[in-house]
C-alpha cells in the first residue's frame, strides 16, 4: 500500500520499505509469522506484533535479515483512519502481473487516497499526484463513478475548474459534501487554491487529533522499555 | 483542455502519460543499479510519522558508506 502502489498509479516515490495492509486474524497473523520468518525478519520498534495493536489502529514495524532483503524495512497496519475496513480493501484492491509471473495485491486507487491522507508533508503531493495521473489518463472517457472521484480527491486547482465547469450539475450536488467545487464551477481558480489549502489543513489536523491517544499509548510503552 | 505540461514539467509529463505497468517496470528496473552503488534498503526515518521513535531508528545512511563530518571549518 505504499511507495509501490503510489508508482504504479502514477506518483513516484523512491520508497525502500515495504507498506502492507494485513488481515488481523489469528490465521492471517500465523502465516504473516511465518512469512517473517523466511525473511529472518525481527519488530524493531513498538509496539510488539500482536492482534491487539494493529486493531487499535498500530503499525508494527520490522527489519529483515535475509541476505536477499538485508535491512529491508517492512510496516504492517490492520485499521487505518478513514480507511474502509480490511474485507472492503480486499474485495476492491487492484491486482497486478510482473512480466515475471509475480502478482501483487494493491490497494485500490480510491483507497490509498485516503490513506495518504495524514498529517505528514510528503503525503500531500504524492496524493496530488494520484489523482491528477488517473484524471489526465481517463478524462477522455470518464465514467460516472470516476467523475464523483475526481471532484471528491482532486488537489489540483486549475483541473477542478476544467472538470466542474464541465459538469456543473454533478459538480453542484458534490459541492454540499465538498464546498471549494462551488469556487470550480465559478472558475474562481484562487478561490480553489485557497479552499485546498485550508481542506488540507484540516485533515491534518484530524489525523494529528486520531493519533493522539495512541501516540500516548506508545510513549507509555517506551518508558516500560528495558 | 488543460494539456499535462500546463501543470507539470516534461518530466512529469513522460510518467504520467506511462501506463501503470510501465511505470512499475521502470521503478523495478531502478533497484539492481541502486543496490550495485552500494544502497541500502533501510529506510530513512520519517520524523513526522506519528509512529516515530527517536531512540529505535537509527539507519544508515542510504548509500551505506560512513556519513560526512566536518573536519575543519572557519569561526563564522
Amino acid at each position: 500500500m505504499g511507495g509501490q502502489a503510489c508508482v504504479f498509479y502514477g506518483a513516484a516515490e523512491f520508497s525502500r520499505d515495504t507498506d502492507l495492509a494485513i488481515l488481523s486474524s489469528p490465521d492471517n497473523l500465523e502465516c504473516f509469522r511465518a512469512a517473517l520468518a523466511d525473511l529472518d525478519a525481527e519488530c524493531i520498534a513498538l509496539p510488539p506484533f500482536q492482534a491487539e495493536y494493529l486493531l487499535r489502529g498500530h503499525a508494527v514495524h520490522f527489519r529483515c535479515h535475509h541476505p536477499d532483503a538485508a535491512d529491508m524495512r517492512i510496516d504492517i497496519m490492520s485499521v487505518m483512519r478513514g480507511v474502509a475496513p480490511f474485507d472492503v480493501l480486499w474485495a476492491r484492491r487492484t491486482t497486478i502481473q510482473t512480466t515475471g509471473g509475480d502478482e501483487y495485491d494493491l490497494l485500490s486507487l480510491a483507497d490509498l487516497v485516503q490513506a495518504k491522507k495524514t498529517q505528514r508533508d510528503k503525503d500531500w503531493p504524492m496524493l496530488r499526484r494520484l489523482v491528477e495521473a488517473d484524471y489526465l489518463q481517463n478524462r477522455i472517457r470518464p465514467t460516472p463513478d470516476q467523475l464523483t472521484f475526481w471532484l471528491t480527491e482532486l488537489r489540483t486547482s486549475v483541473l477542478l475548474v476544467e472538470l466542474a465547469v464541465r459538469h456543473p450539475e454533478l459538480a453542484s450536488g458534490v459541492a454540499r459534501e465538498r464546498h471549494l467545487l462551488a469556487f470550480a464551477v465559478a472558475g474562481n481558480q484562487a478561490a480553489v487554491e485557497d479552499a485546498l489549502a485550508s481542506e488540507e489543513g484540516a485533515e491534518r489536523d484530524v489525523d494529528r487529533r486520531y493519533w493522539q491517544p495512541l501516540r500516548a499509548e506508545l510513549e507509555a510503552l517506551r518508558h516500560r522499555r528495558p | 483542455m488543460v494539456a499535462i505540461e500546463d501543470i507539470c514539467d516534461d518530466e512529469w509529463a513522460e510518467w504520467y502519460r506511462l501506463t501503470p505497468q510501465e511505470r512499475w517496470d521502470r521503478s523495478q528496473a531502478l533497484w539492481p543499479t541502486f543496490l550495485v552503488l552500494g544502497g541500502t534498503l533501510d529506510a530513512e526515518p520519517d520524523t513526522q510519522s506519528p509512529f516515530f521513535d527517536a531512540d529505535t531508528w537509527s539507519p544508515l545512511p542510504p548509500d551505506g558508506r560512513p556519513g560526512v563530518r566536518v573536519l575543519r571549518r572557519s569561526g563564522i
